[in-house]
């Protein structure tokens, strides 16, 4: 099965700190003092390098469902730990110990205020919904009851939100409020490169009081959308079968400051001061790919 | 025999040798329709409120006869296709990951009825039963 060749961004290394817990993204299956950029496991011979095309099937197992927790992560003391975005605003990790007291109390809020990395809003007639992204928690709400945290939102299709993350999501609500245990749940989004828009998530769910008997899972599931092509430096998606929207080169004013672009005819660029002010000739996706947002009065 | 057996959305039964999920209520439900029940091993911990009224046995299928009631969770249920002579089916109106399905062939059943209850933990649970 051809390969798909993921030069991995691994967001946060090995290892990220949150308030004094270590939050292992075990890239070589056990041992969190190397730094590798793909993830492995010696012993079962796992990369994701290897991880195949998407064919039909929303998520592939990783490590044979066994996920990359040690005993030295398993508490029954409930906690959620959001990493920081990275410097291009893309979500890092999310990780948390899941238990009736994380879940949600009140009614779900809105999260339309949230832009994550290579946000696009775009309507296809084949999309359940139409909408082709979601704003993807990494943690689902029903778990963590996370709304309008941009830590915890990703651009993701409707197909990765559905079919991918949404069944786990159920999997481990269900087990939490029928048992009052534990799970350890852990979600990585993986991008390539400098790409603004995930190529998949890593999912991580493990039952503590029961020592995965309950849960236990690992997987990497795609941010796909059967019949759209996407282009995952920025997130512009076209018809399969129909070319890809040819990019128009472009005269933009960009905003140093606050990372905004505009059109040069746009009143706002012409109120920028000198030193935060460049001029950029060329495609919208470069200037998107350069991590500056549109200007929201021109629309560039 | 009669088998009884809860699937999500896409009639999936278990991933991982994991169950997707349970609901107190389903048991309690089935306990009300059913004098006795046979299970394997693996559904014991469900029947923590039920100990006197469950057989566990490993070959529980094999060895059950007509009148029989057999709750089943992690069995490919196609090599017993010809001995089911009901099917109770519990759907969790949910969707999660499955690697065993239900593969038994309705369409050589009769739909007897449709009952829906609010689950313990799960907002809607649809109880259908065929009958041969």
């Amino acid at each position: 099965m051809k390969k798909i060749k993921l030069l991995l961004c691994i967001m946060l290394g090995v290892c990220l700190i949150f308030g004094g817990c270590d939050i292992n993204i075990n890239l070589n299956g056990g041992d969190t003092s190397t730094v590798s950029n793909t993830v492995s496991n010696t012993e079962g011979g796992y990369t994701v390098d290897n991880i195949p095309d998407f064919v039909e099937d929303a998520f592939v197992e990783i490590n044979n469902n066994v996920p990359y927790f040690t005993e030295k992560d398993y508490t029954t003391k409930s906690f959620e730990q959001y990493g920081d975005l990275d410097s291009l605003g893309r979500c890092t990790i999310a990780y948390a110990c899941v238990a009736q007291d994380t879940m949600p109390t009140d009614k779900r809020g809105s999260i339309s205020n949230v832009k994550p990395s290579g946000w696009q809003t775009v309507k296809y007639d084949n999309v359940d919904g139409k909408y082709l992204y979601n704003r993807c928690h990494l943690i689902g709400w029903q778990l963590t009851a996370e709304n309008a945290n941009k830590s915890n939102l990703i651009t993701g299709t409707r197909y990765l939100n559905i079919e991918g993350m949404l069944p786990f999501e159920n999997m481990v609500a269900d087990y939490v409020k029928e048992t009052n245990n534990h799970v350890l749940y852990r979600v990585t989004p993986i991008f390539d490169g400098d790409n603004l828009v995930a190529r998949g998530v890593e999912m991580e769910g493990y039952s503590v009081e029961d020592n995965g008997a309950g849960i236990s899972f690992n997987i990497y599931a795609y941010n796909v959308q059967p019949d759209i092509e996407i282009d995952y430096a920025t997130g512009e998606s076209w018809l399969s079968g129909t070319a890809k929207p040819t990019a128009e080169k472009i005269t933009y004013i960009l905003n140093t400051n606050n990372h905004k672009f505009h059109l040069e005819s746009c009143s706002v660029a012409k109120t920028i001061s000198d030193k935060n002010k460049e001029v950029f000739t060329g495609t919208r996706e470069e200037v998107i790919a350069k991590g500056y947002e549109p200007c929201g009065k021109c629309k560039p | 025999m009669i088998i009884a057996v809860c699937v999500d959305d896409r009639m999936g039964m278990l991933f991982n040798h994991r169950r997707q999920s349970r609901d107190k209520f389903v048991i309690d439900d089935l306990m009300n329709m059913a004098e006795n029940v046979k299970i394997n091993g693996f559904s014991e911990e469900l029947f923590e409120d039920y100990q006197d009224r469950i057989e566990i046995d490993e070959e529980f299928l094999e060895n059950a006869e007509n009148e029989d009631v057999c709750f089943v969770e992690n069995v490919d249920l196609e090599p017993y296709a010809d001995k089911i002579d009901k099917v109770i089916l519990y759907f969790w109106n949910r969707h999660y990951p499955s690697s065993l399905k239900f593969n038994v062939d309705l369409s050589d059943y009769n739909f007897i009825e449709e009952t829906e209850f609010q689950g313990n933990s799960h907002e809607k649970i649809t109880r259908e039963v065929y009958e041969k």
